[in-house]
């Protein structure tokens, strides 16, 4: 039984665009993304000084196909948001983690956290929870291996850029996630720990932070300008709804633990264009293609959003088509 | 000269952009706009965040020192373009805090208002003052106004058992008034999960006289009767108005879950 609460007047296409809004939504977005990028660089931080290189290397698989389920086990038991998880990702490379598995950990922490899937169910609960549960789940879970698989295959220097890649092999504050950071400790300060600690929050936090202000403006753009309902007549196609649901999730870039709240109201959207949504929004969209470039190469994440989404529409169109 | 400059600009960045956050975000809680911005669970971490970014100032300030080598000629492009990318982090949100309104548009509220499609949300429950002020009016006189929200209202739709219940109630509820002066005026409010940019339109329709000088998006208080008429199987909160007068922004203005 549908309602029309939401059926709110002047809902054209063309209802244009409100740029003090867009202010709004951009602000919004990094207040509530800052605290966790600052928690993350003071994350990565503890594990520049406190983790030694040769631990990490010790807890992981030599397999590089184990070291992936590690990554996606990983994934789940230990939750990050994605501004969060960008500064620990390149502290973890830098400490000898392969990219391949942190980069499926940067991917599967937001994709498969029990919070996302707790969210899922609270906002489908008049809808089926547990099949969108499991469906989001089982969905992620399929297209994390896919591009896992792909990633194990890639070579280091395909993947990252150089500052993150030379940082892994050769120590330098030079070649930190923010270059016009130059950091020359004081004289007659022996807090060798505070200082390091201290340069690698600040480092980390004013490297990823301006891929935060570029991707926060991008998403505010767009979910602010970008009128939802050019997508409804969309969603109920068996084709074309896990595109439409695809596209939405790039342009709205909301966080895995919100995502689903906001597509259940989307009662023109079929099930499989709401999957797709909930499956690719997590892995790449407008923002987290631009926090991505802080740390991997163009070429690279354009790599990573075409076979995410390829794989995320291929595997909805399979359910859509189901017999 | 200019190199000095320079290399005490690039020491003192960093302090400086990670001052002006903190005080962004400080004065963001402080004057209650962090309200329109965030829901309530995200606002402590904004504070710590702004007090953990002075301390990082004031460690950056104490355990480190401007460059003291000469740069040499040639690099000033690269210098320029380390200028700029500080500027990005410090301009833009500044700038936001300052021109961001306190509400989103009804521009906004039309590209984010969705047709037909309010049943199946999951919309914030009423709270449990809401619930009892609700029994404690039926309990009594039934011509008084029980204050509900407009999620309330939606909420109780959802159900017939509640619809048989609750229609012909008078209610008050405050809400933002959209298309006063069109053919189906609505009160609204804003949903908010996580922030400003993740908000999404209720509304219920408005009947009745609402007559006034209203501006889209004004703040209003409505008393009427609850109305639950179904059109073409679709159920619609309805508010028949006794009367509307303009109010004050809540100190809450978005509903969250």
């Amino acid at each position: 039984m549908l309602f029309a609460a939401f059926d709110l007047p002047s809902a054209s296409p063309s209802a244009g665009i409100s740029w003090p809004d867009v202010a709004l939504s951009f602000f919004a977005i990094v207040l509530e993304g800052a605290p966790f990028l600052v928690l993350g660089a003071i994350v990565s931080g503890l594990v520049d000084v406190f983790l030694p290189a040769g631990l990490i290397k010790d807890w992981l698989p030599r397999s590089k196909t184990q070291g992936l389920f590690a990554a996606l086990g990983a994934g789940i038991i230990f939750p990050l948001c994605e501004c969060g998880a960008m500064p620990i990702v390149q502290r973890l490379i830098r400490k000898g983690v392969p990219p391949a598995v942190a980069t499926t950990y940067m991917l599967a922490a937001p994709a498969l956290n029990p919070l996302a899937m707790f969210s899922t169910f609270l906002a489908f609960r008049n809808q089926d929870p547990w099949l969108m549960v499991v469906l989001r789940f089982g969905f992620s879970f399929a297209v994390l291996v896919f591009i896992g698989f792909w990633l194990i295959r890639l070579r280091p220097d395909q993947m990252l850029r150089a500052e993150t890649l030379l940082g892994s092999v050769r120590p330098n504050p030079a070649l930190s996630p923010n270059p016009g950071l130059v950091l020359v400790p004081r004289p007659g300060w022996s807090l060798g720990g505070l200082q390091q600690f201290t340069g690698a929050v600040i480092r980390d936090f004013t490297g990823v932070l301006l891929f935060l202000v570029i991707g926060a403006a991008v998403a505010a753009l767009f979910s602010t300008g970008f009128n939802r309902n050019l997508l409804a007549p969309l969603g109920q196609s068996l084709l074309l709804g896990p595109l439409a649901g695809i596209l939405l999730a790039q342009l709205l870039c909301l966080c895995s633990t919100t995502d689903a709240f906001i597509i259940a109201a989307f009662a023109p959207f079929s099930v499989p264009a709401k999957i797709a949504f909930l499956v690719a929004g997590p892995l790449i969209d407008l923002k987290l293609y631009w926090l991505y470039r802080s740390a991997f190469q163009p070429r690279f994440v354009h790599g990573l959003w075409i076979r995410a989404l390829a794989a995320t529409l291929v595997i909805t169109l399979l359910y859509s088509y189901k017999p | 000269m200019i190199d000095r400059l320079a290399r005490h600009t690039s020491f003192f960045a960093p302090a400086a952009v990670m001052s002006a956050w903190g005080t962004v975000m400080l004065h963001t809680i402080a004057s209650g706009h962090i309200n329109r911005l965030l829901s309530p669970a995200f606002r402590s971490y904004v504070f710590a965040a702004a007090v953990l970014l002075f301390v990082l100032s004031a460690l950056h300030l104490l355990l480190y020192q401007p460059e003291s080598v000469t740069v040499p000629a040639g690099t000033s492009p690269g210098r320029l373009r380390h200028f700029m990318r500080w500027l990005v982090l410090l301009l833009p949100v500044m700038a936001a805090s300052v021109l961001s309104p306190s509400a989103l548009s009804s521009t906004t509220l039309a590209n984010r208002a969705l047709d037909s499609t309010a049943g199946v949300a999951a919309m914030p429950n009423m709270s449990d003052k809401t619930s009892d002020d609700i029994k404690m009016a039926q309990a009594a006189d039934p011509n008084q106004p029980v204050p509900v929200e407009v999620t309330d209202l939606i909420t109780l739709s959802h159900s017939p058992e509640q619809i048989k219940a609750f229609a012909g109630r008078k209610v008050r509820t405050v809400g933002l008034v959209a298309d006063a002066s069109g053919s189906s005026p609505k009160l609204v409010r804003w949903i908010m999960w996580c922030c400003a940019a993740d908000a999404q339109p209720a509304s219920v329709e408005l009947a009745g006289n609402t007559s006034g000088n209203w501006k889209d998006t004004q703040w209003v208080e409505v008393v009427g009767t609850a109305q639950f008429p179904s059109t073409l199987g679709h159920i619609v909160p309805r508010i028949e108005i006794e009367s509307i007068k303009a109010t004050q922004e809540p100190d809450e203005p978005y509903l969250s879950p």
